[in-house]
């Protein structure tokens, strides 16, 4: 009925707006329709063929024999009440064993009431780095900051100036991917010794962007499940791709720390940018491998779904990882959609 | 951290290892040290002259080798694996091998004492050239190659393996001959890496990091070896195992078919797919370097058709086929074991979908090129005709239940939801018609030709213009957004996982956040996208005018796999069971594995196929423009 309504809203009681108009009845305007000609089986047969088929139909129906026009469901959008919006926790932790912390996190929500429906925006930036005399922290701090500053520019300002839209802009997967390879090029001249993954994801409207470069991770948690949104880009995830591992032989292999692809590798830096729905309450997680590795897919869904404060979450799941010896630095950025 | 370091692997890294030996040094009083050739992790190796020949100048290699280990059982097992190695090194007699003179032990080092090569590594060759290497001397090269290793794997008890073969371990000396170094020996001092690094080895077969090496992992190498020099692509900067993405031809056209295909049987994933050892692989490489055909012959490397094993063309039988009286430019559309199809005869075709019969036809007053839509409540099949008109037949009988008159052909197919027909006219306007009634609820003014199929998604209904925009309306017909493409599309938006996808004329397929009508992601074909897209398996698929069916992934727009026919595509694809169906310009109905684009087979038809298949219960039905409906198994 809901729809019915949408439909028939601009009844002739309100009368036509915009560019819809009320026209008449089709029947009465058009020209009167050539009479149908129908060979085949004659009329009371096909009468008959007709009753046969109607009785049919409770059985066909079951068959999922029907191509072409059945409705999709609904696309579930988000639709948050008024003053919920997006709610992000994040904590980055040197870990039990290193006195640094090589790891880079930034976070942040901006959320307006405006009478052109701008919609909430989230960034969020996980950078784990890689690099003797501290060139690995430095490189995963100008990469979160470059990477923030350059989505900044080219999403969040043409948003506020509705400039999105524009036939001309570049894809948004691509700012992103422009952004992360800008940052590779800074830390390639600036800091040659050093190296950094990347998990960067733009939140706008229900729509997550996340470009990647690395073994850090984005988590997706729905009412479905725990799902691993990007892919490593280790030797050890492409020898388990290949068939060759185990995830439990990766995880004692030798070189289970060489990764193919980071910034600060070489020049030309291929970026994955994907492009997900997140479903009303939804939660994106990113994490570097000092999470990953020492807490299982299960527990981290477990603990993203029994926390309402995402801080707490975050901080409960650094624990974890502390709790088991926390070797490597750990990093968590968990986001909460309304809904 | 100490544990944590980037790995850059090319450049000597000064933190680990320590040159030991200082020039002037002499060893064992024999060895006077005359310059570092080379420093790595485990130790460095030195250019020495002989003091045995005091009259001449000889010079030799000496490779330090570092025994750390702090356990001493270990360090003196590395020892003896040490000795044993280079006493099998000293029995070796192959021009490519370079002599081993003596070796010596100490506590916490080995030295092994060897012919000094006056060349260059071919990284070093790779690095300074700016330009691809000569095609004929790269083959001569890999014979040599193959023959030094074919002769290491023909040792009795046991095959050598040299299990590093990579252009930093093969030199070409100063007569231009291959020669290999780097027996790999100091292989058995190095311990496990520890930290995080960037970068892999590049050339290693998969098995080899499960520990396991044979002839054939050494034929990888080769294979990676050659993929590098003949592509200047560095293995190390790619991800792990993707020659096989980067086909040598596609980047050097100056490498014959031939040769790829020998590089690219050696860079086979599994070991039993590559030649056995190397020296089966030279013997094909001879085959290539004297042919007994003159010259290169630039035979076509071999196609998917052949690789395919289903098709067989002629085996491909229609379950039925139907002639209609002209052209079928449309595509058909299932329900209930019938088959309706519109043609260029004016006819809307009901025909029975188990053999083909004819049950109605209804003649419209235009051709119909529109899809035909059921809607299931009302018993009706409805679709547009080029007369202007949007017909209602009750689905049973063919008989006319009412019309939508429009100021232009309708060439748009219609969408139905919510008891309402939505389609396109080229009058400009978008039409809700109630299906019960035939009454039209509202136009929408979009300013030009709509003829593309209206998507309805939640609250939003979205079609493209031959203008080139594409428009969101509420259900009510109030515009939500517009995005603008550089030319006209006809393709009929998809929606998926938020965003709606569809291509345009301006050669683009595009991809929008649904709710803001802002742009995701885009992807350049080479032509014109009239074809409509297809969702299945994480892929969106869509035909070219270029003649390419496309898969993009959903989520990052990027291309999975194509695959190429002789003619247009205008079909729209249609995903059922891991495979993709539809028709080419060229005449043929194709199947194609959604997972890597390879064929399963095709069917040639007697005329070009521009409309779309339906696929229901294992049967494919397809129209052509040689009047004919095809039903076809899946």
């Amino acid at each position: 009925m809901k729809f019915m309504r949408r439909i028939l809203g601009h009844s002739k009681d309100s009368g036509p707006t915009g560019d819809v108009e009320i026209v008449h009845d089709a029947g009465r305007v058009a020209s009167p329709p050539p009479e149908p000609v129908v060979e085949g089986p004659p009329q009371d047969e096909a009468r008959r063929a007709a009753v046969a088929e109607l009785q049919e139909r409770a059985a066909m129906l079951d068959s999922g024999a029907f191509v072409g026009t059945r409705p999709l469901p609904p696309l579930e959008t988000i639709v948050p009440r008024p003053g919920e919006r997006m709610r992000f926790g994040q904590l980055s932790d040197p870990g039990m064993v290193r006195s640094n912390n090589q790891d880079a996190i930034f976070g942040m929500v901006v959320s307006s009431t405006t009478d052109d429906d701008l919609p909430d925006m989230g960034l969020f930036v996980v950078a784990d780095g890689m690099g003797g005399h501290k060139e690995g922290e430095r490189a995963s701090a100008v990469t979160v900051k470059l990477v923030a500053e350059h989505i900044v520019d080219h999403i969040l300002k043409p948003l506020l100036d509705n400039r999105l839209s524009e036939p001309d802009r570049m894809p948004l997967a691509d700012v992103l991917r422009v952004a992360v390879q800008d940052a590779n090029d800074a830390v390639n001249e600036k800091i040659p010794e050093g190296g950094t993954t990347v998990t960067a994801t733009v939140i706008l409207g229900d729509l997550a962007y996340v470009a990647h470069v690395g073994d850090s991770r984005a988590y997706m948690i729905t009412d479905e499940g725990i799902e691993q949104i990007t892919r490593d880009h280790s030797l050890v995830q492409r020898l388990i791709e290949l068939d060759q591992l185990t995830a439990q032989e990766a995880a004692e292999h030798p070189q289970r720390n060489v990764l193919y692809r980071a910034i600060g590798q070489s020049e030309n830096l291929d970026v994955d940018v994907i492009t997900r729905r997140l479903p009303p309450r939804g939660q994106l997680l990113l994490c570097s491998d000092g999470l990953w590795n020492m807490v299982a897919e299960e527990t981290i869904e477990g603990v993203a779904r029994r926390h309402s404060d995402p801080q707490l979450a975050c901080q409960e799941l650094v624990d974890l990882a502390n709790d088991r010896g926390g070797p490597d630095n750990i990093s968590v950025i968990l986001v909460q959609m309304p809904g | 951290m100490v544990d944590t370091h980037k790995f850059p692997s090319k450049q000597p890294d000064k933190s680990q290892g320590e040159s030991t030996l200082q020039p002037g040094s002499v060893l064992q009083g024999r060895y006077r040290i005359t310059g570092v050739i080379g420093v790595g992790g485990m130790g460095s190796v030195y250019q020495a002259r002989d003091l045995r020949f005091p009259n001449v100048v000889r010079y030799v290699a000496v490779k330090e080798m570092l025994n750390l280990s702090t356990d001493q059982s270990i360090r003196e097992m590395t020892l003896k694996t040490f000795e044993r190695e280079s006493d099998m090194l000293a029995s070796l007699s192959h021009p490519a091998v370079p002599k081993i003179y003596e070796y010596f032990p100490s506590k916490t080092r080995a030295y092994l004492v060897m012919e000094y090569i006056n060349g260059r590594d071919l990284e070093m060759i790779i690095n300074s050239s700016t330009d691809f290497l000569p095609v004929d001397t790269v083959l001569r090269w890999a014979l040599d190659l193959c023959d030094v290793l074919g002769y290491l794997h023909s040792q009795e008890p046991e095959p050598i393996i040299f299990r590093d073969v990579k252009p930093s371990n093969i030199m070409v000396d100063e007569h231009g001959q291959i020669r290999l170094v780097d027996f790999g020996i100091a292989k058995i001092f190095q311990e496990g890496q520890k930290g995080t690094m960037i970068g892999t080895e590049g050339y290693s077969a998969p098995e080899q990091y499960r520990g396991e090496a044979s002839p054939a992992s050494d034929v990888y190498g080769i294979g990676a070896t050659l993929h590098h020099l003949l592509t200047r692509r560095d293995p190390r900067l790619e991800p792990p195992f993707t020659f096989h993405e980067r086909p040598i031809r596609d980047v050097n056209p100056a490498v014959p078919p031939e040769f790829e295909a020998i590089v690219m049987k050696a860079l086979e994933f599994k070991p039993e797919d590559r030649y056995p050892n190397a020296a089966v692989m030279k013997q094909a490489l001879e085959q290539l370097a004297h042919p007994v055909a003159p010259s290169f012959s630039l035979k076509i490397s071999p196609t998917r058709e052949e690789e395919g094993t289903t098709w067989v063309g002629a085996e491909i039988k229609p379950l039925w086929v139907f002639e209609c009286e002209d052209e079928i430019r449309s595509s058909p559309t299932f329900y209930r074991g019938v088959i309706y199809v519109g043609a260029h005869d004016n006819n809307l075709y009901a025909i029975n979908a188990n053999d083909g019969s004819f049950r109605w036809k209804y003649p419209a007053e235009g051709r119909i090129v529109s899809t035909p839509a059921i809607a299931e409540e009302e018993n009706l099949v409805v679709f547009g005709s080029m007369d202007n008109l949007f017909y209602a037949v009750d689905l049973r009988v063919g008989q006319l239940q009412w019309t939508v008159r429009t100021q232009g052909p309708v060439l748009s197919s219609s969408r139905i939801v919510h008891g309402h027909a939505f389609f396109g006219s080229d009058d400009g306007h978008l039409y809700a018609v109630r299906l019960a009634t035939g009454r039209v609820q509202w136009k929408f003014a979009s300013g030009g030709a709509i003829r593309s199929r209206p998507l309805v998604s939640g609250e939003l209904i979205v079609f493209g213009m031959d203008a080139g925009d594409v428009i969101a309306t509420d259900l009510s017909g109030r515009m939500v957004w517009r995005f603008r493409a550089k030319r006209g599309v006809s393709s009929s938006p998809l929606e998926q996982d938020g965003l709606v996808v569809f291509g345009s004329m301006d050669w683009q397929v595009y991809a929008l956040d649904i709710v803001r009508g802002w742009k995701v992601w885009e992807f350049r074909t080479s032509k014109p996208v009239v074809s409509s897209p297809a969702y299945g398996d994480g892929k969106i698929y869509i035909g070219s005018v270029d003649g390419s069916l496309y898969a993009l992934d959903l989520a990052s727009g990027k291309e999975r796999w194509r695959f190429e026919t002789e003619g247009q595509i205008t079909s729209s694809p249609a995903y059922v069971n891991g495979a993709v169906y539809f028709g080419g310009v060229d005449g043929y109905v194709y199947s194609v594995d959604a997972k890597n684009g390879r064929l399963r087979w095709k069917f040639k038809t007697g005329g070009p196929v521009p409309g779309s298949p339906a696929v229901v219960d294992g049967v494919v039905y397809i129209g052509s423009m040689d009047h004919s409906l095809y039903a076809l198994k899946a």
